[in-house]
Order: structure tokens, then sequence, then C-alpha cells
């Protein structure tokens, strides 16, 4: 250390001792601006989800823009005849398939007042099987009256808040109309975007903060892609499977089964206990589970060995531990949707970090231990 | 083979004027128009003022530039300064390791005059060759041509071995030294 910094002399002009303790102005700009920014994104998170949602639809189509711009299609045109396109496609699905989900929704919501009666009824059939096959465990069952109160105050309190979903339906319609809308613009125009930050980062920096951003858009991209193809497969592989062994509403749970497993870990544990409920009820036996408990067990290993690996595959670096530590973080505290976000946001955070580390190794004169491993290092060149 | 006729109004020109250039680029010699048309969605433009840094030597490198106008110099530092190693003119390219290891940046390349750069990450290239064998095979035997282009100009220009072996500091021979190939010229 030098006498100037031991003895605090100023090292320059307008530089004191007290100047250390205070932050450059700077600093204070961004840190406002951050939590700034942090307010503003707590007050409008509403729209930050829809935003959210929307940035991934943009991912999900991304691939097929792409291609069209690969053939030198202006960009504006391949995104309006693919949402053309998707549109028309849609109609052409409804009108396949909206009947057969119509029934089961009419179905599903005539049964609805008798729920309470039908759960009841199905407890007290596996009930008397359980007693049946293994007469000991009888004495470990309540009685009926005293269940029958407490199924009816639990179904009370889950239907009181009646109104408040309702509600929640409203803001899921507004987000139904302004998804396809943001991820249109957002498709459209976010190369220009791009390009737009692009110029406005100092010339020296470009390579490696775009290069953080082109690793972070190829993991998210591949990952969301191969989350919904694999929604899709297990919906599809869930549906059948259902309405093979005859169990009820076979598209709904199957729709389900898809739409939950994006959530990992919870998502198929969702899926395939909504399905053996469902099985329980229409049977009122305990065998069928069974089979339903296999059917979703096979989907399982099917996309964990085949799906999955095809799917999203390597595209996220994530270890096990890791991935489930997020999940369950980032869902207790942002619930369903900080469980789908988990892995994207840990995924950046982790690009980021190994950016940084990288750097600062290279400015120590450190080089990476794993770098040119497993390549012989030749004696000579000839 | 049907071939779809796109009317002019759908067509972007600015992606047909990259398009020509990449033709005429080394690294992407033997590439169908097709398999350059997957190479341009990947590439971003970035203008560069006269003087500006493009990378720094010890800095990361995480892709390849190509030059779409202007002229670039490639720069190590040593005794005395910056000593100029090559300067590149459109249609060269250039920052090439970049897509083949991890290892910082052996030199500092630098704007002469305000210049366009096409830029390829890495990892955007990686996107591409996993899904693109013939592609990967192309580029990579163009990359290794110039890499062996470089090994036998330095040994006839008498550099010593020990210089020659696995190094990231292979990266960019004098002006003079370099392959006509790697120079588009």
């Amino acid at each position: 250390m030098t006498q100037e910094r031991l003895s605090g002399t100023p090292r320059g002009p307008g530089s004191t001792n007290r100047s250390r303790l205070i932050p450059p102005p700077s600093s204070i700009i961004w840190a406002m601006g951050i939590a700034i920014t942090g307010v503003i994104l707590y007050i409008s998170r509403g729209m930050v989800l829809i935003l959210l949602i929307a940035t991934g639809v943009a991912y999900l189509i991304n691939p097929l823009v792409k291609r069209a711009e690969s053939i030198a299609i202006k960009r504006s045109v391949a995104v309006t005849g693919l949402y053309l396109g998707i549109i028309l496609s849609l109609i052409v699905s409804a009108y396949l398939l909206v009947p057969r989900l119509r029934a089961e929704v009419t179905a599903l919501s005539g049964s609805f007042p008798s729920f309470t009666k039908q759960l009841d009824e199905t407890i007290d059939a596996v009930q008397a099987e359980v007693i049946a096959k293994y007469p000991t465990v009888s004495g470990m069952f309540p009685a009926r009256e005293a269940r029958y109160d407490k199924l009816n105050a639990f179904m009370k309190e889950q239907t009181e808040d009646l109104p408040g979903l309702v509600s929640h339906l409203a803001t899921i319609v507004i987000a139904a109309a302004f998804i396809p809308i943001f991820s249109f613009f957002i498709l459209r125009d976010s190369p220009k975007l791009i390009q737009s930050v692009m110029d406005r980062l100092p010339p020296a920096q470009i390579e490696t903060s775009v290069a953080v951003w082109c690793e972070i858009d190829r993991v998210i991209g591949r990952y969301l892609r191969g989350l919904a193809l694999d929604g899709l497969v297990i919906g599809t592989a869930a549906a059948v499977g259902l309405w093979v062994l005859g169990v009820n509403y076979p598209l709904l749970l199957g729709a389900f089964s898809g739409l939950a497993n994006v959530v990992p870990y919870l998502g198929p544990i969702l899926g395939g206990g909504l399905a053996m409920l469902t099985a329980l009820m229409q049977f009122k036996s305990l065998s069928p589970i069974g089979n339903v408990l296999i059917l979703y067990l096979s989907i399982k290993l099917l996309d964990d060995v085949v799906i999955q690996a095809a799917t999203i595959g390597k595209s996220v670096h994530l270890h096990p531990m890791l991935l489930l530590a997020s999940v369950t973080t980032i869902g207790h505290t942002f619930g369903v949707f900080g469980m789908i976000l988990a892995v994207p946001a840990v995924t950046v955070l982790q690009e980021i970090i190994k950016l940084m580390l990288e750097r600062r190794r290279y400015r120590a004169g450190v080089s990476d231990p794993h770098l040119g491993k497993g390549v012989p290092v030749q004696p000579y060149v000839c | 083979m049907f071939k779809l006729h796109w009317p002019e109004w759908t067509r972007d020109p600015e992606q047909l004027r990259r398009l020509k250039l990449l033709e005429k680029v080394p690294l992407f010699a033997g590439l169908s128009r097709r398999q350059l048309g997957k190479l341009l969605v990947k590439l971003f433009e970035k203008e560069y003022g006269a003087g500006e840094a493009i990378f720094l030597e010890g800095e990361p490198g995480k892709a390849l530039f190509v030059v779409l106008d202007g002229k670039v110099s490639i720069c190590r530092a040593g005794q005395g300064g910056e000593h100029r190693l090559a300067t590149l003119g459109p249609g060269a390219y250039f920052g090439e390791l970049a897509l083949i290891d991890d290892l910082p940046r052996s030199a500092t390349a630098r704007a002469d005059e305000p210049s366009a750069l096409l830029i390829l990450y890495k990892s955007h290239f990686d996107d591409l060759i996993e899904g693109h064998s013939t592609i990967a095979i192309r580029v990579m035997g163009n990359l290794l041509k110039a890499l062996a282009g470089y090994v036998r100009t330095a040994q006839t220009s008498g550099t010593s071995h020990d210089a020659l072996t696995y190094s990231p500091s292979v990266v960019a021979p004098k002006q003079s030294e370099m392959p006509p190939e790697r120079a588009g010229r």
C-alpha cells in the first residue's frame, strides 16, 4: 500500500476520505433505477405475467419465423402469415374437438351438485372393499355421519370463494385476448429491439455481453419449445390411455395432464392424482386405480427416458438438486407460475454468473482447468 | 422439384444483400443458398466507428466476425506497444477460434474506419451445427483448411515448433503470410 493511501491524502481533485464511503453517483442512480423498476413490476405484476407468457408463446413460434427469414422473406410478412395460419388451424381444431370437449364439460358440470354425495358413496365403497379384504382395519375408519359432515364442511370451504374464481376467470379472458396480440408484436419487433440495445452497448463489450444473451436465448428457447412438445405428447398419451381404460372425461384429463406437466415434479403428480380420483369415483373400487397408476407411471418413464431426451434434451444444464431446490423455493414464493418460470430464471442467473467468473479468471490470468481436457497435445505439427 | 417463387413485396432486400456477401466468405464456401440462409438468421449486424475496439486481447472469445463494410486491424500487444498483424476488408473473417475453444482472445481487433460487421456467436453456431451436420462438416472443413494454411505458412517462415503446438496463439499471421482463401482475396 502506498504512503499516499496510508496517510489518506486525496489522490485527485475532489477525492476525499468521505468519497470512499459514499458510492459514486452512477451507483446510486443504478440502485434507484433497479428499486423503481422493482416497484413498477410489482404493481403491474398481472401485466408482467401476461408479457412473460406472450414472450413464451413468441419463443414457441420463433423457429418458424426464422425458417421463413432464411429464404429472405420479410419478418413482418412471415409473422402475419404464421398468425393467420395458426388462427385457421385453431378454428379447424375447434370445429373437430370442441363438440366432444363440450360434451365432457357439460357432463362434468352436471355432476357437480351431487359431487359430495358421489364422493361419500365412493369412500363408502372403498371402505367396504378394504374391510372385506382386511377385517381387522374396520375400527380405523371414522363413523359415516362424522365423515359426511367433515366432507360437507370441506366442500363448502372450497366453493365459498366462487365469486373470487369468477373474477379470476375475467382476468384469464383478458389475458387470452392480450397474449396473442403481445406475442405478435414481440415476434415482429424483437430483432429491432435487440439491434437498438446492441447499438447502445459499448463496442468492446458487445462480444461478451451479447454472448450471454445468445446462450440464454438458446437455452430458454429450447426449454420452452421442448416443454410444449413434451406437454403435447404427455397429454395425448394420457388421453388415449384413459380412453382405452374406459375412464370418464379422457380429453379433459389428458389436457390437464399435458398442461400440468409444465410444472416440474408437481405437475405429473397432479395429473395422475386427478385421473386416479376420477377413476375411483367412476368405478367405486380400488382396482381400476392400479391401471391408471400403471398408465401414468409408464407415461412418466417414457417421458423421462425418451420424450424429454428428444425434446428438452440437454438444453438445461442444471443439477437435479439445484433444479428441485429452485422449483420449490421460487414456487413457494410466486406460486404455480413461479414453478414454471423457475428453470428459465435460474438458467439466466447461472449463465450470467458463469460469464462473470470467466472474465474474472481471464483477467487474473488463470486458465480454466476443464478446458482442453480430452484434447491430446501434439508434440509436433506436420 | 417444385420451387415456390415468392412475390417481390414479400422479399427482404437487406437479407438478400447479406446472403450475397456470405456467398463470398471463404469460411462458408461450398454451402448452398438454403444453408447460407439458415446461417444468416443467426447473425447480428453491428456498426463500429473508426478506432473502436471490436474485441480486446485477453477477453473471452465468444464470436466470429465477418467484415461487411470497412477495414479492421488485428493487433497484438508487444514490446513498445501494439503490433499490427493484419488488415482485413469486406468478405474477410476473424475471431474464428472462438467457434472452436473457449480460450481468451490472443489479439485485439479494431475498426480502422467506420465498419459494419456480421457477428456469429458460438452458442448460435453450436445450435446450427447440432441440427445440420452438412453445414457443420463444410464449415469445419473450411476452418481446418484455413488453420492448416496458417501452420504451413508459419512453418515455412521459420516459426519454432513450440509456438505451433496446441495453442490458441495461432490466430492471426501477418497479412503477407495469410493464406489467400482466409483473407477473402
